[in-house]
C-alpha cells in the first residue's frame, strides 16, 4: 500500500554528532548513555567469555593444569558475576532499554536524564571495583551467589570478597536507580494516545522489569550490608557462634536472585516479541495474554525463591509450597512460547540474522524452561541442584534465552543505533557457530549432571566416566567463542565500511522506525500521536484517523512546519555531576577496602557536593528541566512525584528485610542484653515528636501551596527541629545502651537492632538535610507557590520515614516481650 | 537445518532412559541407577516429569516447524501475511493444557516430598552422625565407631543420617543412594533411606565450600548385613597391636607417636587429636585424602610429603620426613587395619 | 492560631485536605500511640498484645499514608505504587518468620541423638571474626 518512507529532506544532526570527549563524559542523552553501556558491556563480555573458555580448558581432562584451584574458583565466580551484573543486565536494560524506551513510547528522553547518566557511571565504577582484585587482593572466589558463611573473613581472608561486596552494592544501587527511572518514564511519558494496551511488548516487559528491580534489589542490598558489617565492623550476621545462621543470606539472596532471573528474562521476552512480529509482518499474536503473562510471571517470581534452597532443609510444607508456585510460572511462560509461534504462523517471513536468533531463542529457551519444571519438582531437584544439570538449565535460560534475545535485538536495532548495517553474511555465520557451539557446550551438561558431576569443581575423578563429554563441551565452547569473535568483527566492519542504514530497514511496526537512523538528539521533532498498537505500522499502512506517512514525515522533518523548531525543543543541558559523583562513590568504596580513611572522607565530601551541585545546577531549583507537557501520560502528576513514590515502594521492601532479620535474630541471640533493655517511655516520647513533625510538615506544605512564605518557613523550621530532637533522642538512647554494655557487636539482638534502627535514623538524618536545603531555598525566596512541589516531595519522604517508625516502634519496642521466630 | 537439529535433540532426550540403564558400571555417580528406596522414588518422579516435558517439547517443536516451514511464506513471495492476532480457543487451550500437565506433576511431587522427609527416624533405624569439614567427612556410629571419608551401611535396614557441619555449608550427595542434603553449621538435617543393593557408591560434596571443594569426596559401602556385622566387629576391636616382628612398622609407630601428627589425628591408644580424620583403622580404607587417592603406600608417602600439592588449601602441614623414616611411617599407617 | 483557621479552605485545591483535617489526624495519631503504650503496660492485655498492637499501628500507618501523604486524594496510580511493594514486603516478612520458625524447631541439634557428642566437632564455624581477623588460617 503505502510507499517506504523517503529519506528526510532536511539534515537533522544525529545524537552521535558533536560534543567531543567532554560531550560524552557529560552527556545525559539516553541514547549516548545507552551506547556507553553497550561499549562497557561488550568489553566485560569479552572478559567473561575468556574466563569461561579458560574454565572449559581446565575441565578438558581430569589431569589438566591450565588453571590452579584458586584461579579456577575465581574465574567461575567472576564469570557468573560479570555475565549477570556487567553484561546481560547492562545490555538489556542500560543499553537496549535506555535506547528504546523513549523511542518506542514517543518521548524525547527518560524521566530523569541525569539520574540515568549517574546509573551508567556507577555501573561502570562497580565493574571496575569488581575487577580491582586483579591488581590487589585477588579476584572474588566464593561463587556468584557468595554463600555465607564461606564469605566471612575467617574463611575468606584478604580483599577478594571485599571488592565483591562493595562492587555489588554499587552495582545494585545503580540498577535500582535505573529501575526507578524506567518505571517513571514508561508511566508518565508515553506519547498521546499510547494507552497501556497500545504499548509495544518490549515496553510492557521493561515496565514490569523495573517494578521487579525496585522490589527485588533491596533484599540483596540488605544481605550485602550485613556481610559488609561482618567483614568490616566485626558483627556476626552469618556467624554461627552468635546464634546466627548462614541460611539468612540464602533467603535474602534468593529473594533477590530469583526475580533477578526474570529481570534478565522478561526484557528478552520483550525483544523477541518485537523481532518476531516485524519479521513475520503480522501483529503480535495474543497481545493481551502476552501482557498479562508478563505481569503474572513477575508476580509469581517473587514467591519461588525457595526452590534454590530445597537441599537446605526447609521442611516438607515449605518445599511443597515453593514447588507448586515454581511450577505455576511455567503456565504464563508457555503462553509466551505458543504466542510467538502463533505470530510466525501464517506470516510473511523475512529471514534475517535477527530473526534467526529469535527463532533460536524460542527453541533453546523452551528447553531451559522444561528443565526448569524438573527443578520445580523438589525431590527431582535434590538430584539435580548443584550438579551440571543445573548449569545446563540456567545456561539454556540465560544464554539460550537472554543472550540469544540480546543478539537478536542487537542485529535488529543496530541500524537504528549507528546508522550503518551489520553484515548479514557474517551474522548468519555467527548464528550457526553460536547455535552449534552453544548446544555442543551445554546440552551434554544435562548428561554430566545426571551422571553425578557436581558444579564448581576444578578437577574430577578419572573413573567417573565424565571425561569424554567434558572434552566435547570444551570444543563446543571454543566454537561458541569463535561465533562471538565474528560478532566483534562484524561490529568493527560495520562501523568502518558498513552500508548506510535506511530509517526503516525491516519494515518495522513501532515508533523508533519512524525517525532517522541514527536519531537526532531530540528523537522526535514532533511528538507523535498514537492511534493504536503498532503505531508506526498504522501510520504507514493506514487505518481510519491516521494521516499517513507523508504527513507524519512532514511533521518530523519540515522546518517550515509550525510545530517544528529545533531551537524550541528544550533538551536538558549536559552535566558533569553524574560522573563526579560516581567517582566519589567509587573512592569511598576503595578507601573502605584498602583501609585508607582519607580517601573515604574525600569521596564522601565530593558526593555531598555533587548532590548539592546537582540541586542548583538548573535554574529551576531542584528540578529536572522538563516541561510538564513532556509527560503526557502522567495524568497531571509530576514525574518527580512518581519517582519519589517508586523509591518509597522500594524502601518498603528494604525495611521489611531489615525488620524480618531483627525479628528472626531477636530470638536466636545468645548472651548479653535482650529486648528488655529498650526504653519505652523515651521512645514513646520520640514517637510523639516524630508524629508531630509530620503534622508540621503538612502544615508547611499547605502554607507553601497557598503562597504563605512566612508560615511555610516557620513550619519547615519546626519540622527540622523536631527531626533533630528525634535524632538527639536516638543518640541518647544508643549512648545509654553502650554504657549499659550493649555495643554493635555484643550479640545478635544488639547488631540487628542497631542496624535496623540506625538505618532508620540515617533516613531521618537525610530527611533533615533535605529539608534544610529546602529551608535555605525558602530563605532565599526560591521556594514560592509554584515550587511547592519540591516541598511536597521532601514531605512524602519525611512521612514515609515516619510510617516506618510507626512500624518499628510497634514491632521492635512494644512487642519486645513477644518471642520472635 | 533447524528441522534436523530439533529432531536430533528430541531423539537425544528420548535416549535418557537408555543412557541410564547402560551406564551404572562406568558412571559410578549416575543418578539414573537408583540403589535405595529414596533414590528410587526420586528416579520414578524424574522419569515422570521427563516424559511430560518430552511431550510438551514435541508439541512445541512440531508447532514451530509447521509455523516456520509449512504455514508461512517468505517476504516477497505471493500473498500478504495473515493478520490474525488472537484466537480465544487456542489461547485457552495453551493455558489450560500446561496447567493440567503441571497438576499431574505436582501431585506425585508433593507426595514424594512428604514421603521422603519423615519427622522421625523409622523404627530400628541405624542413626549415624555425618560431620562435614573443609574438606573431609567424619562419620560417627551410635556404638562409638568413628571413621572418615568411608561410610559403611547395612543393606536392607533403615538408615538415618544426621548431617552437621563443622565450618561452612557443604552438601552430602551419593547420587545412586538419593538426592542432596546440605550440611549447615548450627543446624541438623536428615536423610532417611534404605540401601538395597550391596556395593560401593562414590559421593562428593555438592555445595561449593572453598578452595578444595573438588577434592571433598567420599565412598559409601553398602554391605550385606553379615558383612556389615563383620566390619563393625573389626572397627570396634580398637587399634591393632603392632606386630613385634616387623621392625619397619615398629619404627613407624614410634615416629608417629613423637610427631606433630598426634595433635590432629586420633589413633586409639596412641593419640587423641580431633582436628583431622580418625586414623585408628586407616589401613582398612580404600582411599585417602577424602576419596582423592587410592590408599597405596606410594600415595600415602606422596600425601604426607606435601598435602597441598594434592589438596590445595588443606590444613595438614607437610611432614618434613624423607627416606627410610617416611617409609616406616607409611608402613605403620598401612598396618592399621 | 487564627492563621490556621483563616487559611483553611480558602487556598486549598478542592481535592486537598485542609488544616483542620491535618489537626484531627494528628489528634488521632496521638491517641492511638497513647493506646499502644497503654496496652503495653497493662498486663491483663498481654494475651492479645500482638493483634491489638497490629491493629493500632496499622491504623496509624494508614492515617499518615492516606492523609499526610495524600494517597486518599492522589488517585489510584500512586496508591498502587505504594501498596504493591507494601504487600510484597508483608509477604516477605511473614514468610521469613515462618521459615525461620520452622528451622528453629526442626533444624536445631538434637540432644537425644545417641551418638557420642564428643570433641570431634571443633566448631570452626563458631569462630567469631575479631580474634581471627588478622590471622590467616591457611
Amino acid at each position: 500500500m503505502a510507499a517506504q518512507p523517503k529519506p528526510l529532506p532536511v539534515h537533522q544532526p544525529s545524537y552521535l554528532e558533536g560534543g567531543g570527549v567532554l560531550g560524552w563524559l557529560t552527556t545525559i542523552d539516553h541514547k549516548r548513555v545507552a551506547v556507553m553501556y553497550a561499549v562497557t558491556a561488550l568489553v566485560f563480555m569479552a572478559l567473561g567469555g575468556l574466563e569461561a573458555m579458560a574454565i572449559r580448558a581446565q575441565l578438558w581432562s581430569p589431569d589438566t593444569h591450565v588453571l590452579s584451584a584458586a584461579t579456577y574458583n575465581a574465574f567461575f565466580t567472576m564469570h557468573g558475576t560479570t555475565m549477570i551484573f556487567l553484561v546481560v543486565m547492562p545490555l538489556l536494560l542500560g543499553f537496549m532499554g535506555n535506547f528504546l524506551i523513549p523511542l518506542q513510547i514517543g518521548a524525547r528522553d527518560v524521566a530523569f536524564p541525569r539520574l540515568n547518566a549517574l546509573s551508567f557511571w556507577m555501573a561502570l565504577i562497580a565493574g571496575i571495583l569488581l575487577h580491582l582484585g586483579w591488581i590487589r587482593g585477588g579476584l572474588p572466589d566464593a561463587g556468584w551467589f557468595g554463600y555465607a558463611n564461606l564469605t566471612e573473613r575467617y574463611f575468606s581472608p584478604g580483599l577478594a570478597l571485599d571488592w565483591w561486596v562493595v562492587g555489588l552494592l554499587v552495582s545494585g544501587t545503580s540498577t535500582v536507580l535505573t529501575g526507578l527511572n524506567f518505571f517513571t518514564t514508561i508511566i508518565a511519558m508515553r506519547a498521546p494516545g499510547m494507552t497501556y494496551m497500545r504499548m509495544p511488548m518490549f515496553i510492557w516487559s521493561l515496565l514490569v522489569t523495573s517494578i521487579l528491580i525496585l522490589i527485588a534489589f533491596p533484599p540483596l542490598t540488605i544481605g550485602l550490608i550485613f556481610l559488609l558489617f561482618d567483614r568490616f565492623f566485626d558483627t556476626h550476621f552469618y556467624i554461627v557462634s552468635a546464634g546466627a545462621t548462614p541460611i539468612l543470606w540464602q533467603h535474602l539472596f534468593w529473594l533477590f536472585g530469583h526475580p533477578e532471573v526474570y529481570i534478565m528474562a522478561l526484557p528478552a521476552f520483550g525483544i523477541i516479541s518485537e523481532v518476531v512480529p516485524t519479521h513475520s509482518r503480522k501483529p503480535l499474536f495474543g497481545y493481551p495474554m502476552m501482557a498479562y503473562s508478563i505481569v503474572l510471571i513477575a508476580f509469581l517470581s517473587y514467591g519461588v525463591w525457595g526452590h534454590h534452597m530445597f537441599a537446605t532443609g526447609m521442611g516438607p510444607v515449605a518445599d511443597s509450597a515453593f514447588a507448586i508456585t515454581s511450577m505455576l510460572i511455567a503456565i504464563p511462560t508457555g503462553v509466551k512460547i505458543f504466542s510467538w509461534i502463533g505470530t510466525i504462523w501464517g506470516g510473511s517471513l523475512r529471514m534475517t540474522t535477527a530473526f534467526y536468533f529469535a527463532l533460536g531463542m524460542i527453541l533453546e529457551f523452551t528447553i531451559g524452561g522444561l528443565s526448569g519444571v524438573m527443578h520445580a519438582s523438589a525431590p527431582v531437584d535434590l538430584q539435580q541442584t548443584d550438579s551440571y544439570f543445573v548449569v545446563a538449565h540456567f545456561h539454556y535460560v540465560l544464554f539460550g534465552g537472554s543472550m540469544f534475545a540480546i543478539l537478536s535485538g542487537f542485529y535488529y536495532w543496530w541500524p537504528k543505533i549507528t546508522g550503518t548495517m551489520l553484515s548479514e553474511k557474517l551474522g548468519k555465520w555467527q548464528f550457526w557457530l553460536t547455535i552449534i557451539g552453544f548446544n555442543a557446550t551445554f546440552f551434554p551438561m544435562h548428561y554430566l549432571g545426571m551422571w553425578g558431576m557436581p558444579r564448581r569443581i576444578y578437577t574430577y575423578g578419572a573413573d567417573m566416566g565424565w571425561t569424554h563429554l567434558n572434552q566435547f563441551e570444551t570444543v563446543g565452547a571454543f566454537i561458541l567463542g569463535l561465533g562471538f569473535l565474528l560478532m566483534y568483527i562484524n561490529i568493527f566492519r560495520s562501523l568502518a565500511v558498513g552500508e548506510k542504514a535506511p530509517n526503516d530497514p525491516w519494515d518495522g511496526r513501532s515508533l523508533e522506525w519512524s525517525i532517522p537512523s541514527p536519531p537526532p538528539a531530540y528523537n522526535f521533532a514532533t511528538i507523535p500521536q498514537v492511534r493504536g498498537r503498532d503505531a508506526w505500522w498504522i501510520i504507514k499502512y493506514g487505518r481510519a484517523g491516521s494521516r499517513g506517512v507523508a504527513a507524519y514525515m512532514a511533521a518530523q522533518a519540515s522546518p517550515s512546519d509550525q510545530s517544528f523548531d529545533a531551537a524550541r525543543i528544550h533538551m536538558p543541558a549536559p552535566s558533569i555531576f553524574p560522573l563526579v559523583m560516581s567517582l566519589a562513590i567509587g573512592l569511598m568504596g576503595l578507601g573502605l577496602i584498602i583501609d585508607w580513611y582519607r580517601i573515604i572522607v574525600i569521596g564522601a565530601v565530593a558526593t555531598i557536593l555533587s548532590i548539592i551541585g546537582m540541586s542548583f545546577e538548573y535554574p529551576g531549583f531542584g528540578e529536572e528541566s522538563h516541561d510538564p507537557e513532556h509527560a503526557p501520560s502522567a495524568g497531571g502528576i509530576d514525574v518527580r512525584k512518581i519517582g519519589v513514590w517508586s523509591f518509597i515502594g522500594s524502601e518498603c521492601v528494604f525495611f521489611a528485610s531489615l525488620i524480618s532479620t531483627f525479628i528472626v535474630y531477636k530470638s536466636r541471640s545468645i548472651g548479653g542484653p535482650g529486648p528488655e533493655i529498650l526504653n519505652i517511655p523515651l521512645t514513646s516520647l520520640s514517637t510523639f515528636i516524630l508524629l508531630m513533625s509530620s503534622l508540621l510538615m503538612v502544615l508547611a506544605l499547605a502554607a507553601a501551596q497557598r503562597g504563605d512564605q512566612r508560615w511555610e518557613k516557620i513550619w519547615l523550621a519546626g519540622t527540622i527541629s523536631f527531626g533533630l530532637i528525634f535524632l538527639g533522642g536516638q543518640v541518647y538512647e544508643f549512648t545509654s545502651f553502650y554504657n549499659e554494655g550493649m555495643g554493635l557487636t555484643t550479640n545478635l539482638f544488639s547488631q540487628s537492632f542497631f542496624v535496623l534502627v540506625g538505618f532508620h535514623g540515617a533516613h531521618v538524618a537525610i530527611g533533615v538535610l533535605w529539608l534544610s536545603v529546602l529551608l535555605g531555598a525558602a530563605m532565599l525566596g526560591k521556594l514560592g507557590k509554584s515550587r511547592a512541589l519540591s516541598l511536597e516531595l521532601a514531605g512524602l519522604y519525611w512521612h514515609f520515614v515516619d510510617v516506618v517508625w510507626i512500624v518499628i516502634f510497634t514491632l521492635v519496642y512494644l512487642m519486645q516481650t513477644v518471642k520472635g521466630a | 537445518m533447524i528441522r534436523i537439529r530439533s529432531a536430533a535433540r528430541f531423539a537425544s532426550l528420548a535416549a535418557i532412559a537408555l543412557a541410564g540403564c547402560a551406564s551404572a558400571s562406568d558412571k559410578p555417580m549416575t543418578t539414573l541407577s537408583p540403589k535405595s528406596d529414596l533414590a528410587q522414588w526420586i528416579y520414578r518422579l524424574f522419569i515422570q516429569v521427563t516424559l511430560w516435558d518430552a511431550l510438551i517439547f514435541a508439541i512445541v517443536v512440531v508447532a514451530f516447524i509447521l509455523a516456520l516451514f509449512v504455514f508461512s511464506t517468505r517476504v516477497g513471495e505471493a500473498g500478504p501475511a495473515s493478520t490474525a492476532a488472537s484466537d480465544l480457543t487456542l489461547e485457552v487451550a495453551w493455558t489450560l493444557g500446561p496447567a493440567l500437565v503441571l497438576l499431574m506433576i505436582s501431585i506425585p511431587t508433593v507426595r514424594t516430598i512428604f514421603r521422603t522427609q519423615g519427622e522421625h527416624a523409622p523404627e530400628g533405624a541405624l542413626e549415624i552422625r555425618v560431620i562435614a569439614h573443609q574438606w573431609w567427612w567424619d562419620f560417627q556410629y551410635p556404638d562409638g565407631i568413628k571413621t572418615a571419608n568411608e561410610l559403611h551401611l547395612p543393606s536392607g535396614r533403615s538408615v538415618r543420617l544426621h548431617l552437621e557441619s563443622d565450618d561452612i555449608i557443604h552438601s552430602f550427595w551419593v547420587p545412586q543412594l538419593g538426592g542432596k542434603r546440605d550440611l549447615v553449621p548450627g543446624q541438623v538435617n536428615q536423610i532417611t533411606l534404605v540401601a538395597n543393593t550391596p556395593g560401593m557408591y562414590p559421593g562428593q560434596c555438592a555445595e561449593f565450600c572453598g578452595l578444595s571443594h573438588a577434592n571433598m569426596r567420599f565412598r559409601v559401602f553398602v554391605d550385606s548385613p553379615a558383612d556389615f556385622a563383620t566390619w563393625q566387629t573389626s572397627q570396634l576391636a580398637g587399634p591393632v597391636s603392632v606386630p613385634p616382628d616387623r621392625q619397619l612398622v615398629m619404627d613407624g609407630a614410634r615416629i608417629f607417636a613423637n610427631s606433630p601428627c598426634t595433635t590432629c589425628h586420633t589413633i586409639q591408644g596412641v593419640s587423641r587429636g580431633y582436628i583431622g580424620p580418625e586414623l585408628t583403622h586407616f589401613g582398612s580404607r580404600s582411599t585417602l585424602a577424602a576419596g582423592v587417592l587410592a590408599n597405596t603406600p606410594d600415595n600415602v608417602a606422596k600425601w604426607i610429603t606435601d598435602p597441598n600439592e594434592i589438596k590445595p588449601g588443606a590444613n595438614m602441614p607437610p611432614l618434613l620426613l624423607a627416606g627410610p623414616k617416611r617409609d616406616a611411617l607409611v608402613a605403620y599407617l598401612e598396618s592399621l587395619k | 492560631m487564627s492563621e490556621i483557621s483563616a487559611a483553611h479552605d480558602v487556598h486549598d485545591p478542592a481535592n486537598q485536605p485542609g488544616t483542620t483535617t491535618y489537626l484531627i489526624i494528628a489528634a488521632f495519631l496521638l491517641v492511638l500511640t497513647a493506646m499502644e503504650v497503654t496496652v503495653f503496660y497493662v498486663h491483663a492485655l498481654r494475651p492479645v498484645l500482638v493483634p491489638v498492637l497490629i491493629v493500632l499501628s496499622g491504623a496509624k500507618f494508614a492515617l499518615v499514608a492516606m492523609f499526610y501523604m495524600h494517597l486518599k486524594y492522589d488517585g489510584w496510580l500512586l496508591s498502587g505504587v505504594f501498596a504493591f511493594p507494601l504487600f510484597i514486603a508483608t509477604i516477605l516478612l511473614l514468610s521469613l518468620i515462618g521459615l525461620f520458625g520452622y528451622l528453629a524447631h526442626h533444624g536445631a541439634p538434637n540432644p537425644e541423638l545417641n551418638a557420642p557428642r564428643n570433641a570431634s566437632l571443633s566448631w570452626k564455624s563458631l569462630a567469631s571474626t575479631p580474634a581471627y581477623r588478622s590471622a590467616s588460617p591457611r
